[in-house]
């Protein structure tokens, strides 16, 4: 089972339009939700009059401010207590956002909702923005969360949501130490996640009286807990049902409709459904901080880096979602990359008056590895070193200790990180090959990046198995299958270490009545974690079919052997069906046991990315036209599935790279909130792709296994930058990559846009020496 | 989204889609294709009228006169062996890179000439063609050249594009260029081009036609006058091209600066024209 | 408001049904339990609701409903026969195709629709006819293989 490129246990009734989705279910007397969004990036409500919108007839409810509790919260997916500010509320009576809510009403219909939103009268004081990070962090610039009761925000009159300051070692003195010094600032976009399925959310009451909540959530016991904490009732008494999810990325791994939801249903007493429109999905959900990196490092003339550094300013928007998390991996999981025995990282992370940052695959990782990966090509050049050579002499090795993560848990101390797999040297060798490294004379680039498997010491899941009399388990999980596969990929864990076919495991996942906690589809933690406890509950449940076996066959348990739904001895054998039956009906008790599971440690996957491209210098189109990932996930227990990830995650870094942008006017409205303006790339649109899985036994996972979801996506924009710079000689710090910048000639009385606020080192011949 | 509509017709013909966009009084609506209507997602519509079973689809030639519905498809233009004759392919291949698959099975080439943007891509082509719009009104039809439909208003329903069939033969070449940011993409710019040399190579005429640089598609005169005429080599054609630039007035919106598009406009031109030349059978 | 009825073929079933005058196809389908279709954009940009028309591929979002009237619509819930997936449902199952899987009916019946009129598609052929398909998951490239596997493999028995 293991290693098996099996069909996804949902399979079929996803090729067949199965009813699988949140929405698809008709519950009688549903009614339609949707949110009044702010028209200004920056407002106070003076005045707010519901009662012509109460009174349109189908209007069952409407709330503002006035109705609803305030508990100030954070919207973050993220084990309590989380470490982003408690700086959001149900509704407020401050709009810090074109977007944010000012109120939102349940009515009969879609059409009658639409009416009923425009019905609400609001005067609003307008109250200067600021949309530019650099500017909001300086004095004198709007204060975005003024409010008393606002936690854990660094210092909020000057819009800093958080502060990160983390060193190994003195940076300053490996500068003097060093032979030459780099440095350059680079910038990062706003990208969406744009899932094909919009955040959608549902709820209703259950003859009990309990909110129950269906929605396309990635973390269903954080919403529940949250949601009970933001309407002031026990958790007990909320159920939350995670259906089939089209697509998550990290912007679902938030708290996002469920509460207004919620409160509409519980202000209506009727079921309410809302659903973000695509123009919705793309400023009122979340996406990738922007971020302004200057890095500097610096290194002997063998190449050997000395000294690193990293400044970041980045935005997270109006609220503070996943704020010190995020930014915090742009530091952790990426400075550890190289083995520089002097490291600093520094990082603000700013309040704007913009749409709201979260997590989006990678996590930090896309914005820093751009920055670091686009540098060290840059040495290596410089230096006349090949970029792959400059790579394998100073990246991190098996058997290293990251002390850097000791720093940077999920916002606090986190502990430090062993190496006990690491495949990169391999996916180096594998990737230059595929991409013809040493024969190719186009543009060719490339990137090394690593991420991690799960939080250390806090992600944590658990599994549980019962048995059924015709052999087969139903195997509950808490864990969230988004769409990647990890039903399939648990059930085949757990038909492997019971000795069955896989369809003889039934999943459940994702419902918080009946399957046990999990943390949730995130930080790339479903296959090491959850996968983890999966593994542990089948051993231990083994252990029961085991007992009740060596009874049936008369034969002491060490000696039994266990495959295909049988368990044999010396030529004797029982099927898993006997063994049930035998339980159930003579010994009379259930086959059945559960287990928790966590890692102290977060083994990093790692990644080698290549790619070949074309620029075509009249235009300033960059083609890829092709695109190498070797990753090294530990053991691949379904490589097929494995292979989608990458190939999905690479998609997603292409657009990251080259066409994906969510743009705001001056006054923060969306420019480009659909996808005739939004490019994300369609099948016309894909390079040549080449996976390469490179498989290393990680002991921390469940078979070796570490992870494989979001690390391709990291290496793609630097190694496309590069590849851009070894065809054009022109350096790419800026993302995305717009054809403007890479006209021949410049355009007409428009610069090429410089690298601002870092200059680089004049060769080795007249570098600048120390 | 338009629940006020209180009525959907389907009129069997012209004059009775006429009748009742009269009673309509402003508040009924044409639908084709509906891919401009829909997304448009005018909440007053009262009435919905499509005419897609009014008799406006098809693809003919009389005579020196190609003849196409107003309710034909992109698609069913793209795959028309009828229109592939008529100046070597050029409304096809400008059809076939108006959106998806899904979009050209529905967007019709009169939805495109009516809602008027100036990127769409089978408008610049049939500006090249020299086309003319039919428009139908209750008191008759008229034939107004497309450069005038173009500088509108026109009361009155757009019901046939003719176009005049331009010389073919060897000596003729016609391409048909767009730039996009990714390959399904609104035009940030467009060019449709064509032209006839004689025996010795030179121009006899040459059409330029460029969308998205300016309000409507416009004809790049000044570079068409440039080429007539003359030796058509490397030299001319980088004359024209930088020569369409006088005719268009580019803006800057979320898709493209403007300063990028004047600067797109004449490397699209370029390329057109080579493979014009190309065509025609002229060695670079 | 006003009702009318539409006539027309759904999955091969003649049927009737009352709708709205402005009512879309895309939401007439959904209400009345084909989920299948899903909703991704409404504008006509994402091919998340793509349906067959008469055996062509449109956006059911850019079709009002009264539009189809007398025609054939196949949904994705119409692909499979009798039970049997279509040799494109299995083989974007073997082959890994289908990650969250809710642009997967689309992008069937895009699929369906080129090899039903073209058998033997260039791989630049299947990529445009699954351009107007977006998939924020599995990067087409296993799409892509499916369809032409499915092609080469029925031209291999002929």
């Amino acid at each position: 089972m293991i290693g098996a490129n099996v069909r996804k246990v949902d399979g079929v009734k996803l090729v067949t339009g199965g009813a699988a989705f949140t929405d698809d279910i008709n519950l009688p007397g549903l009614l339609y939700g949707k949110i009044l969004p702010s028209p200004h990036a920056h407002a106070r409500i003076k005045r707010i009059d519901t009662a012509r919108a109460k009174a349109l007839p189908g209007v069952h409810a409407v709330l503002t401010y006035k109705d609803v509790p305030r508990v100030p919260h954070t919207t973050a997916g993220q084990a309590w207590p989380e470490p982003s500010p408690y700086d959001t509320y149900l509704l407020d009576s401050k709009l810090r956002f074109v977007g944010d809510r000012v109120a939102a009403v349940a009515a009969e219909t879609r059409a009658i909702a639409e009416r009923a939103i425009e019905l609400i009268e609001v005067d609003y004081e307008v109250l200067p923005a600021v949309l530019d990070m650099e500017q909001a962090m300086a004095d004198g610039a709007p204060v975005i969360h003024d409010e008393p009761d606002a936690k854990n925000i660094h210092d909020a009159a000057h819009n800093i949501a958080g502060y990160i300051l983390r060193q190994i070692g003195d940076v300053d003195q490996g500068f003097l130490e060093s032979d030459y010094i780099f440095e350059r600032e680079f910038r990062t976009g706003r990208q969406q996640h744009t899932p094909l399925e919009p955040h959608v959310t549902i709820c209703w009451l259950d003859p009990d009286g309990r909110l129950v909540i269906r929605s396309s959530t990635q973390v269903p016991y954080h919403c529940r807990r949250q949601v009970a904490m933001i309407l002031q009732i026990p958790v007990s008494q909320v159920h939350v049902i995670k259906p089939r999810i089209g697509g998550g990325f990290g912007g679902k791994q938030e708290m996002l409709l469920e509460d207004i939801t919620a409160a509409l249903t519980l202000a209506a007493r009727r079921p309410v459904k809302t659903e973000y429109t695509r123009e919705e999905e793309f400023y009122m959900a979340r996406s990738r901080h922007p971020q302004i990196l200057r890095m500097k490092m610096g290194v002997k003339r063998d190449g050997t880096i000395v000294a690193s550094h990293l400044k970041v300013i980045s935005t997270t928007g109006a609220y503070g979602s996943h704020a010190t998390t995020v930014q915090g991996n742009t530091g952790s999981k990426v400075l550890p990359l190289y083995r520089a025995p002097n490291i600093r990282f520094e990082c603000h992370v700013v309040y704007t008056n913009a749409p709201v940052a979260g997590a989006f695959r990678g996590y930090g990782c896309p914005q820093g590895f751009f920055a670091q990966e686009s540098l060290v090509d840059e040495i290596s050049h410089e230096l006349g070193m090949d970029p792959v050579e400059f790579r394998r002499k100073n990246m991190i090795r098996l058997g290293d200790v990251d002390k850097l993560s000791a720093q940077l848990g999920e916002g606090k101390e986190g502990l430090p990180r062993v190496i006990r797999s690491c495949g990169l040297p391999e996916c180096l060798d594998r990737g230059a090959q595929a991409i013809g490294w040493s024969t190719k004379k186009r543009g060719l680039g490339m990137a090394c990046s690593m991420q991690g498997s799960g939080i250390a010491g806090i992600d944590w899941a658990s599994a549980f198995l019962k048995m059924n009399e015709d052999g087969s388990f139903y195997l509950q999980v808490g864990a969230s299958d988004v769409g990647a596969g990890a039903d399939t990929v648990l059930s085949q864990i757990a038909a492997e270490t019971l000795g069955v076919t896989l369809d003889k495991i039934i999943i459940t996942s994702g419902d918080t009545d009946i399957t046990p906690f999990d943390v949730g589809a995130y930080a790339s933690s479903t296959t090491i974690i959850s996968g983890g406890a999966v593994k542990k509950a089948a051993e231990k449940v083994r252990t029961q079919v085991l007992g009740l076996a060596s009874k049936m066959l008369d034969t002491p348990a060490d000696q039994l052997t266990w495959a295909n739904n049988s368990v044999c001895a010396n030529g004797k054998s029982v099927t898993m069906s006997e063994i049930a039956l035998q339980a159930l009906y003579r010994e009379k008790f259930q086959i059945m046991d559960g287990a928790s599971h966590f890692n102290t440690d977060s083994p990093p996957p790692f990644c080698a990315t290549f790619a070949e491209v074309e620029v075509d210098t009249e235009t300033g189109q960059v083609h890829v036209l092709h695109l190498a990932s070797a990753v090294d996930l530990g053991k691949a227990v379904n490589p097929m599935q494995a292979e989608g990830q990458v190939e999905g995650a690479v998609t997603q870094g292409l657009g990251y790279a080259l066409t994906e942008e969510l743009l705001l006017d001056e006054a923060g409205h969306p420019r480009n909130a659909n996808f005739m303006d939004y490019k994300i790339f369609s099948a016309k649109d894909m390079p040549k792709l080449t996976t390469i899985l490179v498989e290393t036994h990680e002991p921390l996972g469940p078979y070796g296994a570490k992870s494989v979801s979001e690390v391709p996506i990291n290496g793609v924009a630097p190694a496309i930058a590069n590849a851009i710079f070894n065809a054009t000689g022109i350096r790419i710090t800026k993302l995305p990559i717009h054809p403007e910048d890479l006209v021949t000639p410049p355009l007409g009385g428009q610069k090429v846009t410089p690298p601002s606020g870092g200059r680089s080192v004049t060769p080795p011949s007249g570098g600048r020496r120390n | 989204m338009f629940e006020h509509v209180e009525a959907f017709y389907r009129p069997a013909t012209i004059r009775e889609a006429l009748r009742l966009l009269r009673a309509g009084n402003g508040e009924a609506r044409i639908v084709a294709g509906g891919t401009d209507v829909i997304v448009d997602a005018d909440r007053s519509i009262r009435f919905l009228i499509d005419i897609t079973n009014a008799g406006l689809t098809y693809i003919r030639r009389d005579k020196g006169t190609y003849r196409i519905g107003a309710t034909t498809t992109m698609a069913e233009i793209e795959d028309s062996p009828k229109l592939r004759s008529m100046a070597n392919g050029l409304l096809n291949q400008a059809a076939a890179t108006c959106g998806s698959v899904q979009n050209r099975n529905l967007a019709t080439i009169g939805g495109n000439l009516a809602h008027g943007s100036p990127a769409a891509d089978t408008v610049t082509a049939l500006l090249a063609l020299d086309a003319l719009v039919v428009i139908a009104s209750e008191r008759g039809q008229r034939e107004v050249p497309i450069a005038d439909y173009l500088a509108g208003p026109h009361k009155g329903l757009l019901t046939e594009i003719t176009i005049p069939a331009p010389p073919a033969g060897k000596r003729t070449g016609w391409s048909f260029q767009k730039l996009g940011r990714t390959a399904i993409d609104v035009a940030l710019v467009n060019v449709a081009a064509g032209f006839q040399l004689d025996a010795r190579s030179r121009v006899k005429w040459a059409k330029i036609a460029l969308g998205s640089a300016a309000p409507t598609p416009v004809r790049a005169v000044q570079a068409e006058q440039i080429l007539t005429g003359r030796l058509l080599d490397t030299n001319a054609i980088g004359e024209a091209a930088e020569a369409v630039t006088k005719s268009i007035n580019p803006i800057t919106d979320v898709r493209a600066t403007s300063a990028y598009r004047r600067q797109m406009s004449s490397v699209l031109t370029a390329r057109a024209l080579h493979e014009c030349a190309a065509q025609a059978g002229v060695s670079k | 408001m006003t009702t009318m009825e539409l006539r027309f073929t759904l999955n091969g079933t003649p049927l009737a049904w009352e709708i709205g005058p402005g009512d879309l196809l895309l939401d007439v389908l959904r209400r009345e339990g084909y989920y299948g279709v899903k909703r991704g954009c409404e504008k006509g940009e994402c091919g998340a609701c793509t349906i067959l028309l008469d055996g062509k591929p449109v956006n059911a979002c850019m079709v009002f409903a009264a539009q189809a009237e007398g025609r054939a619509i196949i949904t994705i819930e119409g692909l499979a026969h009798d039970g049997e997936l279509d040799p494109l449902q299995i083989a974007f199952l073997d082959r890994g195709a289908v990650q969250c899987g809710f642009c997967s009916g689309g992008m069937l019946l895009s699929a369906r629709a080129l090899l039903n009129h073209n058998p033997d598609p260039t791989e630049a052929e299947v990529r445009e006819a699954l351009g107007g398909n977006l998939c924020r998951c599995t990067g087409y490239i296993k799409a892509i293989e499916a369809v032409l596997d499915v092609a080469a493999r029925r031209e291999a028995t002929k």
